[in-house]
């Protein structure tokens, strides 16, 4: 399915593509069983009762390799509070997720940062590039942060910045580049540790519609280049129909938007 | 370490958002500098004072004196003191009888030490002879152990002290009586023996302790006024490493034989130089609180750089850089500005002791007793000075840095 020396995608072939056809290959990458996640808000009155907000109930979820997975919702749906999760930035109050063989609420807090360097990447709607370093340092960051040496890092860093059409930027602080470059910056971030599951929370929900538009195709580029596994958050109706699977969030639970008639027209 | 490095570092060079916390940094890194540089100058200036007065002090008196522990006195001191100059370090030495006595001129009179002594000897342990400002202490010397010959004055010479002379108002060429209260044992009872000296000369050591309460004659004038023949009550002694006097002591304590005792400068001037020392310590604690208000400047520095950048710790945790990592960048960078700070300030104090001791800075004599600033540099006092501001910064850092490790990446990363 991936020829990789195809690797070289071209950032300026627009035009919507077909959507991705449903992945047949059976491997789980990730997978959550009964997920809850409830937050005890706090209520100005002590003793009134914890008011506590709940999330999702016994939520499932199973990311096949190679899937590209959208997830929608109405906003405070808890979307993003889903991600964290799958990401191991926050525990779940109930239930388990786990990538490949290791089960996340297993871990510990240095258990759970390794995981997030070498098998997680993450990207936010806002592009949380650090402003006092370069494009090429930006992406190299989660590589140093593991102890590469600075110049493979670098290099490392300059392949994914070309990955992302960004190869003559890499000198670039972040304040230099246009909101679309900045997301693409960070994109590459997520990217270069080569990770199992890249996690995409509105990656183009701060873009404008035509530069929305060509970032989210250039994901799906490299998701086909490089074979990746990833989830996406996105309010972007045309994006999510490009996705392999759309599931919708909804009272607590993940609906396939697809299959399930209720759903459709409903996303 | 390399990674936490490389982020503090560029984190300390970078513009800010916002620019107070760059002011504060730079406030931070001064209040350091001049901690340090204001620390090593002050123990400078205090351990030249200190080195000064001990030149001028160990200057004046001798080393090491040899008494009976009986204090009865030597007698047949003549072969013993040539037996003692022949003690290795020994540089010099010179017998001497010591006695209270009340010195008086007409109606005034105050108490004093008079010191029986043969000037050319008691000059190669002591300068208090050669400081005598008016009159001479020559008039000491007529005096010849070996030919006997009776001194010209009919009237036996004293040398006192200046701040004495000032108390009994006495000038030069006056007469004085001596009165010894070691009497003589007469049908009467115990009678104070008395003698008339004629003042030669007024010499001022600097040190009131010499100059209010010293007083020289000859030592035959002594002998015959405590009424003792041939008799002295110490040997004084200079030797040729001063800070080894009282290994020395011990020697010539062994050389003399039973019954003898030695005293050096280091224990006569004991509660001086506590007290030097206590006034050192007690500048090294007040200046130190600069160093800790500098330390208060990097813990406000870090505090607001880590509220800062809340939301890139956050950024840094999301891809695995672990909370000691992040905890090591914000150590680091105190750290880093403590350690500029240190090195500045160690280059401005010691760059300035130096100025300060080879172009002099002049100070009015007549009031310091010394014509300039005395500037005594020591490296041990950089290295306790450099530790104390790193340590202190050190303990500045930990709670900014803390906190850096407790941001909760979904939590700083939600809403944006
Ligand atoms: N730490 C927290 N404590 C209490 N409530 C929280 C906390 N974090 C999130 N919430 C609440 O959980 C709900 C879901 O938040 P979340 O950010 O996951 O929604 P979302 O689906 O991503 O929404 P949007 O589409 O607007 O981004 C919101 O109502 C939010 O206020
Ligand atoms: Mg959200």
């Amino acid at each position: 399915m991936i020829d990789p020396n195809e690797g070289d995608v071209r950032f300026e072939n627009e035009g919507s593509l077909e959507p991705l056809p449903v992945v047949r290959e059976r491997t789980v990458v990730m997978r959550a069983v009964g997920l809850t996640k409830i937050y005890s808000t706090v209520s100005g009155k002590a003793g009134s009762g914890a008011a506590a907000l709940e999330l999702f109930r016994g939520l499932d979820l199973k990311v096949h390799a190679g899937e590209m997975v959208a997830i929608v919702g109405e906003s405070g749906a808890g979307k993003s509070s889903l991600l964290h999760l799958l990401a191991a930035l926050d525990v779940p109050t109930a239930g388990e997720v786990w990538c490949g063989e290791s089960r996340l609420s297993g871990l510990t807090p240095k258990q759970a940062a390794d995981f997030r360097n070498r098998d997680v990447g993450y990207v936010w709607q806002f592009h949380y590039l650090l402003p006092e370093f370069t494009a090429a340092e930006n992406v190299a960051m989660p590589l140093l942060a593991r102890g590469m040496e600075r110049a493979a890092a670098l290099e490392k860093a300059a392949y994914w910045l070309g990955q992302v059409g960004l190869a003559d930027r890499t000198a670039n602080r972040s304040g230099e580049l246009s909101g679309g470059e900045q997301q693409r910056v960070s994109l590459a971030r997520a990217l270069v540790t080569e990770p199992k599951i890249l996690l995409a929370d509105e990656p183009t929900g701060d873009l404008d519609g035509k530069t929305a538009d060509a970032v989210f195709g250039l994901i799906q580029r490299l998701h086909e280049a490089h074979g990746l596994t990833s989830v996406l958050v996105t309010h972007n109706l045309e994006f999510a129909e490009r996705c392999n699977r759309v599931l919708k969030l909804r009272e607590g639970r993940l609906v396939d938007a697809r299959t399930s008639p209720t759903e459709a027209g409903r996303v | 370490m390399r990674f936490e490095f490389f982020i503090a570092a560029r984190y300390l060079r970078a513009k800010r958002r916002q620019a107070v916390v760059g002011v504060i940094t730079a406030i931070s890194v001064i209040g350091v500098a001049a901690g340090v540089a204001s620390l090593i100058i002050a123990l400078a200036i205090t351990n030249g004072m200190r080195r000064d007065l001990q030149e001028r002090l160990v200057g004046s008196t001798s080393h090491v004196d040899l008494m009976k522990i009986a204090g009865d006195g030597i007698r047949d001191w003549r072969p013993l003191l040539e037996r003692l100059r022949k003690v290795p370090h020994v540089v010099a030495a010179a017998p001497g009888l010591y006695g209270q006595v009340l010195i008086s001129h007409g109606a005034r009179s105050g108490g004093g030490l008079i010191k029986g002594v043969i000037p050319r000897d008691e000059k190669t342990v002591g300068d208090l002879l050669q400081s005598v400002k008016q009159g001479s202490a020559a008039e000491l010397e007529p005096f010849d152990s070996t030919s006997g010959s009776a001194a010209m004055h009919a009237v036996p010479p004293i040398v006192i002290g200046q701040d004495m002379a000032e108390t009994i108002g006495v000038k030069i060429g006056d007469g004085v009586l001596v009165t010894s209260p070691q009497g003589a044992l007469t049908p009467f009872g115990v009678v104070p023996r008395y003698q008339k000296f004629q003042v030669v000369g007024i010499f001022k050591s600097g040190f009131y302790q010499y100059d209010s309460s010293y007083a020289f004659t000859r030592l035959k004038d002594a002998q015959s006024l405590f009424s003792e023949p041939d008799l002295i009550s110490v040997i004084s002694f200079k030797v040729d490493d001063l800070y080894h006097a009282d290994r020395v002591g011990r020697v010539i304590e062994a050389e003399a034989g039973k019954g003898f005792q030695t005293t050096n400068w280091m224990e006569q001037n004991r509660e001086l130089f506590r007290a030097l020392k206590l006034e050192q310590i007690v500048t090294f604690i007040v200046l130190a609180l600069i160093v800790c208000v500098a330390a208060l400047n990097i813990l406000i520095a870090l505090t607001m750089m880590v509220m800062e950048k809340t939301r890139d710790i956050a950024v840094l945790m999301s891809f695995g850089v672990r909370a000691e990592q992040v905890r090591r960048i914000f150590l680091l960078q105190g750290f880093l500005i403590s350690v500029i700070g240190t090195v500045l300030g160690l280059i401005l104090g010691y760059g300035l002791s130096w100025v300060g001791g080879h172009y002099p800075f002049p100070l009015d004599a007549a009031i310091y007793s010394i014509d300039h600033l005395p500037f005594a540099p020591r490296i041990w006092d950089g290295v306790i000075v450099a530790a104390v501001s790193l340590g202190v910064s050190l303990i500045a850092t930990l709670y900014p840095s803390g906190s850096a490790a407790k941001v909760l990446p979904a939590e700083a990363l939600r809403y944006e």
